[in-house]
């Protein structure tokens, strides 16, 4: 068994490492289901909760869609501390070059991160699609990131799947909207417990998002975006394809 | 050169008066020369064409210049400004004697040139600048370029040629009018070397390798290429470069060429990076690569080498370390799906907000550095291009919309910043200045929904500018 292998079933570590605040981890495929209203909200979960290297690259590869386009602007990233000119963005023309663009990019060591941006079914992406993926961003020891937009989940082969939709924030004085504030879902780990849920905030003094407990006090203005959110994972419990936690025999006994 | 028949002259600013740089043979005839003040030039010769002069135009036809006469000699040096001296020991016979090497030079040139050839370098250049004929003692004493008090000083000495000077005492010279003009003298005489310092021009690096028998199959015609790579990159290695462009043509034996080009945003040497960028070349190529009945011959260009130095080599596999893998990536899906497909964020100097930034294909940027982040509102994370009209009603003048309608869903807005004024670019119009002519001013407002969606939302021209301003949501806020 390579040492690759072994390695990242040792080290996989648990979604909400580092003071109970949702991680992406490295190596790992993630997927990020959204609305495409709150697409600002998921990419703004993929780069603010990704754990990668603060100074490489960051490759964000979508398609061209139809319509009113979603340019990422270099000042919003520059306010969740991504440097702009870190970013590499790449116009994939249909989801079968993205998946491969993205696997190519998944299998280079050189950036930070992998985010694939793709809307609806994505045919493409599968069961296969999805494993090699895993196999390239344990390689290159990269997280990989899916943000799936106006998506039913598929079966696939990712660690974690994740619902984002943007929360109400807190009021700044007089009546403005605060800083970022997501609700976030852990949907499906493989070989872990889910269903989760975090209201985060980004916060801006330290550069990162921070847990804002869901039975907070003000978070009781909320219930209905809470609500709102349960309808829409509800769906997802469905899809979930079970997988065994670890792919190998020897790391299985080790951890059990 | 300006165009026209007559006579010409270039103009070059000295402190407050135009003076002539440089001026054509008809403009000599005339009695024009360089130095002349533009105004006095103009009361001699009416019909003078001139233009400014272009001092770094000059530098590189000079060097173009020199590039041309390889084909004559292979020691070619500069006498900058306007001078190229050519060591044609041992190439005269090969254009059929001296006479006829110089009309070639001279047809080759293109130029009005005077020229002399002489045993060594200064007193070629003494006879081409001050004089003709190939007697260097006849040469006119400011043929040494002294500074203009030593050369009257020669002059009242009654010397007015090198001849005169050199029948003197060259100690008493020296000691006179100082080292400069017995080393001149001496060189200009011969006693003393004047050597060349001939320019190198690096050969390109072009490989051919042709078959006894035509290559029938596109992966055997790859290895062939995969092994010029291998010989190229020792080359490059060697004299520590690295190619931008890199083109292969395949000579086929009906005589039909194809050719592989590829491009890096790096400087590359590294055999299988840019094989595999052909690869992938190959792969987008509308129709595949058909061999035919074969290939006779392949060739490898380099083109476009940049300096690349020598960087550690990996002790396991031997390979040079790639330092910047997303250079190798970027290359490799720009070649896949087009430099236009792989974009960086480069910032604008512009003022509205959609214009601050510029996609800009990776493989042209370098080293983009974004301002650091300035004290303004927030800036949305993802800008809707075009931006969306949407339905609103919101108080008059200046207050923040109450509802607004946008794709068919009415949206309540709960909380709301702003305005944020941005005015129209007013300078960039023509009659931008003029009261009305400046466009319509900008009322940006940070908006929440009660789904807590936050949005950029602006009202496009104020209440006074037009009656019936419109809305239109322009960002997206996490």
């Amino acid at each position: 068994m390579s040492h690759d292998q072994a390695g990242a079933c040792i080290e996989d570590p648990p979604p909400d490492s580092g003071g109970g605040i949702p991680r992406l981890a490295r190596a790992q495929l993630h997927e990020v289901h959204a609305d495409g209203v709150d697409w600002a909200g998921a990419l703004a979960f993929g780069l603010g909760a990704m754990d990668a290297d603060g100074r490489k690259p960051v490759l964000l590869l979508r398609t061209r869609r139809r319509g009113a386009a979603m340019v990422p602007y270099g000042a919003g990233f520059a306010a969740l501390g991504i440097d702009p000119a870190r970013l590499v963005i790449i116009d994939a023309r249909d989801d079968a070059a993205l998946l491969r663009a993205g696997l190519d990019a998944a299998r280079s060591s050189g950036p930070a991160a992998v985010i694939v941006e793709s809307w609806g079914r994505l045919r493409e992406y599968d069961m296969v699609a999805s494993r090699r993926l895993i196999l390239a961003a344990e390689r290159s020891r990269i997280p990989v990131v899916m943000l799936r937009g106006d998506a039913d989940p598929r079966p696939s082969a990712a660690h974690t799947r994740w619902t984002v939709s943007t929360a109400p924030s807190v009021p700044l004085e007089p009546r403005a909207p605060g800083p970022p504030a997501l609700l976030v879902e852990l949907v499906r780990r493989r070989g872990g417990p889910a269903g989760m849920r975090w209201r985060l905030e980004w916060n801006d003094e330290h550069g990162g998002f921070r847990d804002i407990p869901l039975d907070h006090a003000n978070a009781a203005a909320d219930v209905d975006a809470d609500d709102r959110a349960g309808e829409r994972a509800a769906p997802l419990s469905g899809a979930v394809v079970p997988l065994p936690a670890l792919r190998t025999g020897a790391p299985l006994r080790r951890i059990a | 050169m300006p165009d026209g028949e007559g006579p010409q002259a270039l103009f070059a600013r000295d402190g407050q008066a135009l003076r002539l740089a440089a001026v054509d043979v008809a403009a000599v005839r005339q009695g024009l020369g360089a130095g002349m003040t533009l105004a006095d030039a103009r009361a001699r010769c009416p019909d003078l064409a001139t233009a400014p002069h272009d001092p770094v135009a000059d530098v590189r036809a000079l060097e173009r210049l020199a590039g041309a006469m390889i084909a004559f000699t292979p020691l070619v040096s500069l006498d900058a400004p306007d001078g190229v001296v050519l060591d044609v020991t041992g190439c005269a016979h090969l254009f059929g004697g001296e006479a006829a090497l110089v009309r070639a030079v001279l047809a080759a040139t293109g130029h009005a040139v005077r020229h002399a050839l002489a045993p060594h370098v200064a007193a070629a250049r003494a006879l081409a600048r001050f004089g003709g004929g190939t007697d260097v003692r006849a040469l006119p004493v400011s043929a040494l370029e002294l500074d203009a008090e030593a050369l009257s000083g020669l002059r009242r000495a009654g010397l007015e040629t090198l001849g005169d000077l050199a029948s003197r005492p060259m100690a008493g010279l020296a000691a006179r009018f100082g080292e400069l003009a017995v080393t001149r003298l001496r060189a200009i005489l011969g006693e003393a070397g004047s050597p060349v310092a001939p320019l190198r021009l690096a050969d390109p690096i072009r490989l051919e390798t042709r078959f006894p028998e035509p290559l029938a199959r596109t992966d055997d015609a790859l290895d062939v290429i995969e092994d010029l790579l291998v010989q190229a990159s020792r080359t490059m290695e060697q004299r520590q470069l690295g190619g931008r462009r890199f083109l292969v043509t395949l000579h086929r034996t009906d005589n039909a060429r194809r050719r592989l080009a590829v491009e890096t945003g790096l400087a590359v040497r590294d055999p299988a990076a840019v094989m595999r960028l052909l690869r992938e070349r190959i792969d987008t190529l509308s129709d595949p690569l058909d061999p035919g009945f074969g290939f006779d011959a392949i060739t490898l260009a380099v083109l476009g080498a940049q300096h690349l130095p020598s960087r550690q080599i990996m002790l396991e596999d031997g390979r040079e370390e790639n330092a910047d893998d997303v250079a190798a990536l970027v290359d490799q899906l720009s070649v896949r799906m087009g430099e236009d497909s792989v974009r960086r964020l480069a910032p604008r100097d512009r003022h509205l907000p959609e214009k601050a930034q510029a996609l800009v294909p990776a493989l042209r940027l370098r080293n983009v550095q974004w301002p650091p982040p300035e004290d303004v509102p927030p800036r949305p994370l993802l800008l809707l291009d075009p931006p969306q009209e949407v339905d609103v009603i919101a108080g008059v003048p200046d207050s923040p919309p109450q509802r607004f309608r946008w794709k068919g869903r009415l949206h309540d807005v709960t909380l709301a910043e702003g305005p944020e004024r941005i005015g129209a670019e007013w300078w960039r119009r023509r009659g931008g200045h003029m009261p009305g002519g400046a466009g319509e001013t900008r009322d940006y407002y940070r908006i929440e929904d009660a789904d807590g969606r936050r949005y950029w939302i602006f009202r496009h021209g104020l209440f006074s500018e037009k009656p019936d301003p419109r809305w239109y949501l322009h960002g997206l806020f996490p």
